[in-house]
């Protein structure tokens, strides 16, 4: 197998492997930032850049082919400081009013009043704790004391009920176009495209959705690495801290889609697509990630109700309620036959479900009436 | 060189050609600094090197594509930091950030954009340290000059049209077909036409040659011409409203309909005049449908109609009209566009004597692409080694002849024909005889029956540097065949458009300015075949692109003289910004992406298009490879005048 040589270590790779993936496969975290698994790397943000014996220039691995005998070095001094002079200047480009921000006094109260009197940004960022750019930011000690502090005005996008576009804190890296283009396929963010001087100066590069595209998956929520895409519901509610993760499994349809639902005291915050799970792969689309209201709704019933003969509802338990149910059936069969009954299951079952249902419809009550709502 | 204050020009092209190329820009206007990619050079003491960094840094931000990190916020910062050292607000650290942030940039960008940006700013910097000392220690405020700047690639600066290759690559890189193809309409008329049978010199001097293997960048055009015929990306518009003045077009081939086209974008309506039933010229009677299909052409001429011109075919200027009753008739200027339709002669015994089944390749082709049969048969030979006598011997396949032989006078080294159409003919079952020239035309009862030929040997090279074919004594031989068409260049007879008026060669090609398109009469412009004798589509769309915007300036009233801009382009053009030296770390590990064609035994039974297009997937994954290799430059090129 062909080998290159990572931070003085032999590492095999395969032919077509870039130097990220050779690295990884070895267990050598190259840090990434614009990096969407899933779809083709656009060397965007230059912070997988490496040290390439023979090359003058740094190379970013996401994107240079392994080659045989390569030396690599992907923690040089070198390296660590184009890493940090690259975060230093994408921090300050922005409106990130978190700890990271390390302005000096004189500037610092002047950003924060000016920033915090701009719609969603109120509170702290919505990303904090969970933002690729603040971990980058202090891994690698990025200090903005010396830059000027961002200034002018920023596009906002909050048309969309469930999602807030903030582009004061995007950082073009171009995920939610990929998210949208190549994993979900909606092709709604065209990408910004074309030298400065040919932008609308309103909009600079900021990825604009067409909304007549949008499904409103929130795929991009999800590939958004900063607190620029966010959704509208969880804003303030809690930050990535305050919550605990619970794996769960869609109920919406069949697929099973596999979801974590961020819960703060009891409730659901918000919910994300469970990156490595099948069968989604962390994509979700709009129920499953938006529709989550309705547990926590006043109407919601908690126990099944019968109707009494003067048409109330009394509560009841499951036991009654199935005895109930279990027995008007086999009066109905008795009276009129099996085919008086009739069963379509509901699509928001799973596989496995639905066949239980027929089972007990062609088995249990010994009818051929049997269907499923997706079908009617 | 010239005495020059300072020059960090690095030479491409070879120390002499830099030399000759700055010497030859001086003899038409003041150079009097330039500052690129490839170095710096200041001629004169007046131009103030701080306010040329500054107009380089902002023609850096400016064309920054956003597409990196480093480059899109470097830039930016790389303007402001100049713009407050102009300003008379610089400090020392200010200095020592320009340096250390072009620096970075070059490191780390994604393009050439920013990758080439250290160079020529440490170079001015070293150069005149002391001048930007005194200038952010003293709080000197900088005078704004005026310069003239030029964005090009290797690929762009070989491309006789300037075609954006980088740009439109990277629309397709991105999903942006309807912007890609935008900027390819800048420079290029007939995507369609030019994204299948372009000779391509862009792909010959693609960077990535030096890496693995160039572009497909005709290929990638076609992709966007698909596009838009299929209606998947809208046509371009017309002009808003049009202007008085009206232009006469002669020709219908691609330097009129390219000149109309232009014309048109800049609001002025043209009417062509075409002799023949169709558009297209060449690219319709010359090059067959299996490598260009007529509909292409149809679209292409609709869209130029579209933007503003009339198109009337069967009329021949000189005979049914005259150049002076078209002005006569209102038109305020006049194209000639009218190609090089003659064949040339063979110099061979018998080729006059009206032989039946004797034939020149362009009426050959002609008449086969009005879907006739022009020769019946079943041996032919076809004598040449360009591309018309490859279309001719893969016609003959295609209208019955089964022995189909191309002679040539030399070996299939110094063939001009595109070695991919050599390839193919030879798929298709043409038989190739190298060193052999033809020596008297054979016939019976006034029909051809064969062929006298001579064997040749190799000698010294000729002018063109290719070796010169010697005849070998007493080698005579006879190929016996039932036609024979010779096909070893055309020529031009502008003559017949301008009967009585000189501004015509020897070679009846027609005298015009280089620059400027324009003949001895103001009135009068042209381009294409009909100046430079047979060449090439590229060739002739640039033509009819650049005059047309001289003959937009000569119908405005201004006076036809190229400006500083084309100076600076001219300068550039001739200094090359294409290494073939250049080495690359690690080569690269991809490959160019190849169309499909038809196999060889389908290809001969009918004229169907031999080369198909590329999805959407392929189409990304090659514009992908594109290295993105911008060469940015400023230049002061007149004497200093305040910035309008
Ligand atoms: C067989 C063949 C194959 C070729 N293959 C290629 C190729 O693969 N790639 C490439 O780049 N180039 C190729 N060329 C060259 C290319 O076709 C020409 O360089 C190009 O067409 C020149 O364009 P033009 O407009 O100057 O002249 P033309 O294409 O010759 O057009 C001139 C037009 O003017 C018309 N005209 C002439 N006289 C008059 C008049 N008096 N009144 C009105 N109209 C008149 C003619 O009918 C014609 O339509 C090929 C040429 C030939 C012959
Ligand atoms: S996006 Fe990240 S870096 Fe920016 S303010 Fe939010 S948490 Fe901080
Ligand atoms: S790699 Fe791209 S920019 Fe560079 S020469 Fe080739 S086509 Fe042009």
């Amino acid at each position: 197998m062909s080998q290159i040589k990572i931070n003085g270590r032999e590492v095999p790779f395969e032919p077509g492997q870039t130097i990220l993936e050779a690295a990884k496969a070895a267990g050598i975290t190259i840090p990434t930032l614009c990096h969407l698994p899933q779809t083709q790397a656009s060397g965007v943000c230059r912070v997988c850049v490496v040290e390439v014996a023979g090359s003058d220039r740094l190379l970013p691995s996401c994107e240079t082919p392994a080659a045989e005998g390569m030396e690599v070095k992907t923690d040089s001094p070198r390296v660590r400081e184009a890493r940090k002079g690259i975060l230093e200047m994408l921090l300050a480009s922005g409106q990130h009013n978190c700890l990271v921000m390390d302005l000096p006094p004189e500037k610092w109260t002047s950003f924060q009043i000016e920033t915090m009197s701009r719609p969603w940004h109120d509170q702290i960022c919505p990303a904090h704790g969970d933002c690729r750019l603040q971990d980058l930011a202090v891994e690698y000690g990025v200090t903005v004391a010396a830059q000027e502090p961002p200034s002018g005005e920023f596009p906002l996008d909050d048309e969309h009920p469930m999602i807030v576009r903030d582009f004061s804190r995007c950082i073009q890296c171009g995920r939610c176009v990929a998210a949208c283009n190549e994993v979900q396929v909606n092709r709604a963010i065209p990408a910004p495209w074309g030298p400065r001087k040919d932008q609308d100066p309103d909009q600079g590069w900021y990825p604009l959705v067409d909304y007549d595209n949008c499904t409103h998956c929130g795929e991009c929520v999800q590939a958004c690495p900063v607190g620029a895409l966010f959704e509208k519901k969880a804003y303030g509610l809690a930050y990535a801290n305050d919550v605990e993760k619970v794996r769960t499994t869609c109920p919406y349809c069949g697929v099973g889609c596999q979801l974590w639902l961020h819960v703060k005291d009891g409730k659901i915050v918000k919910v994300t697509g469970v990156e490595n799970g099948s069968p989604n792969k962390g994509r979700l689309c709009v129920k499953g990630r938006f529709g989550y209201d309705f547990i926590f709704s006043d109407e919601r019933l908690t126990t099944p109700l019968i109707k009494q003969a003067d048409g109330s509802f009394a509560e009841a338990s499951w036991d009654e309620a199935l005895d109930l149910v279990a027995n008007r059936f086999m009066e109905i069969k008795q009276k009129h036959g099996p085919d008086a009954l009739a069963g379509v299951s509901c699509a928001r079952s799973i596989n496995e479900d639905s066949y239980q249902m027929q089972k007990l419809f062609r088995a249990v009550i010994g009818t051929n009436n049997i269907d499923h709502c997706a079908r009617t | 060189m010239p005495d020059s204050l300072m020059h960090t020009w690095r030479q491409p092209a070879g120390g002499g050609l830099a030399a000759e190329a700055l010497e030859k820009a001086q003899s038409q206007g003041p150079v009097r600094a330039v500052m690129s990619s490839e170095g710096v050079l200041v001629l004169d003491p007046a131009v103030d090197p701080v306010d040329l960094a500054r107009a380089y840094v902002e023609l850096a931000r400016d064309m920054s594509c956003g597409q990196c990190f480093p480059c899109r916020l470097g830039t930016q910062q790389l303007a402001k930091i100049m713009e407050r050292i102009c300003a008379g607000q610089g400090s020392r650290e200010d200095l020592s950030r320009l340096e250390s942030l072009a620096n970075q940039i070059s490191d780390t960008a994604r393009c050439d954009i920013g990758r080439t940006l250290a160079r020529p700013i440490n170079d001015i910097l070293a150069a005149h340290r002391g001048l930007f000392k005194q200038t952010v220690d003293s709080g000197r405020k900088v005078e704004p000059g005026s310069y003239q700047s030029l964005v090009t690639a290797p690929c762009i600066n070989a491309c006789p049209s300037h075609v954006d290759v980088p740009g439109y690559l990277e629309g397709i890189r991105l999903g942006r077909y309807d912007q890609a193809m935008a900027k390819v309409r800048n420079d290029c008329p007939m995507p369609g036409t030019i994204g299948r049978v372009c000779v391509r010199p862009c792909e010959a001097n693609c960077r990535r040659n030096q890496l693995d293997q160039p572009l497909a960048i005709r290929w990638l055009k076609r992709f966007l011409a698909d596009q838009e015929m299929s209606g998947a990306i809208a046509p371009p518009e017309p002009p808003a409203e049009f202007k008085e003045p009206k232009v006469a077009v002669v020709g219908a081939g691609p330097a009129g309909l390219s000149c109309a086209y232009y014309l048109g974008r800049q609001g002025f309506h043209t009417t062509v005049f075409e002799a023949q039933e169709g558009p297209g010229g060449m690219a319709a009677y010359g090059i067959p449908s299996y490598r260009l299909p007529r509909e292409v052409l149809a679209f292409e001429a609709q869209q130029v109609e579209r933007t503003g011109a009339e198109i009337r075919y069967g009329v021949r200027v000189g005979e049914d009209v005259s150049l002076k009753e078209l002005g006569d008739q209102g038109y305020s200027a006049v194209f000639i566009g009218v190609g090089a339709p003659e064949a040339s002669s063979m110099r061979c015994e018998g080729e006059d004597a009206g032989y039946q089944c004797f034939m020149t390749g362009v009426e050959f082709l002609a008449q086969a692409s009005r879907g006739q049969q022009p020769l019946e048969g079943k041996k032919m030979l076809v004598i040449g080694g360009g591309n018309v006598a490859m279309d001719c011997v893969r016609t003959a396949r295609r209208l019955g002849f089964d022995q189909v032989n191309l002679l040539y006078r030399r070996t299939e080294a110094e063939m001009p024909a595109d070695p991919a159409e050599i390839r193919e003919a030879k798929e298709e079952g043409v038989h190739f005889h190298y060193l052999v020239a033809p020596q008297k035309v054979l016939a019976a009862d006034g029909k051809v029956t064969g062929l006298e030929c001579l064997k040749m040997e190799l000698g010294e090279p000729d002018d063109s540097g290719r070796r010169r074919p010697v005849p070998v004594q007493g080698s005579e031989f006879v190929l016996e065949c039932d036609a024979i068409i010779p096909a070893v260049g055309q020529i031009c007879v502008v003559d017949c458009v301008l009967p009585d008026a000189g501004g015509v060669t020897p070679w009846k090609t027609l005298v015009v300015d280089q620059d400027t398109f324009q003949s001895d009469d103001p009135t009068v412009f042209g381009g294409g075949d009909c100046v430079t004798g047979p060449a090439t589509l590229i060739g002739a769309l640039a033509a009819g692109k650049k005059a047309a915007g001289f003959l937009a300036t000569h119908l405005q009233g201004g006076e036809c003289r190229p400006g500083p801009q084309h100076l600076l382009e001219s300068l550039v053009q001739a200094l090359g910004v294409y290494d073939p030296e250049e080495a690359f770390a690690y080569p690269g590990l991809t490959e160019k992406a190849e169309p499909p064609t038809l196999d060889p035994e389908v290809r001969v039974q009918s004229f169907a298009e031999v080369e198909g297009g590329a999805t959407p997937p392929q189409a990304r994954v090659e514009a992908s490879r594109c290295l993105r290799c911008y060469r940015l430059a400023v230049a002061a090129l007149d004497p200093a005048s305040p910035r309008s």
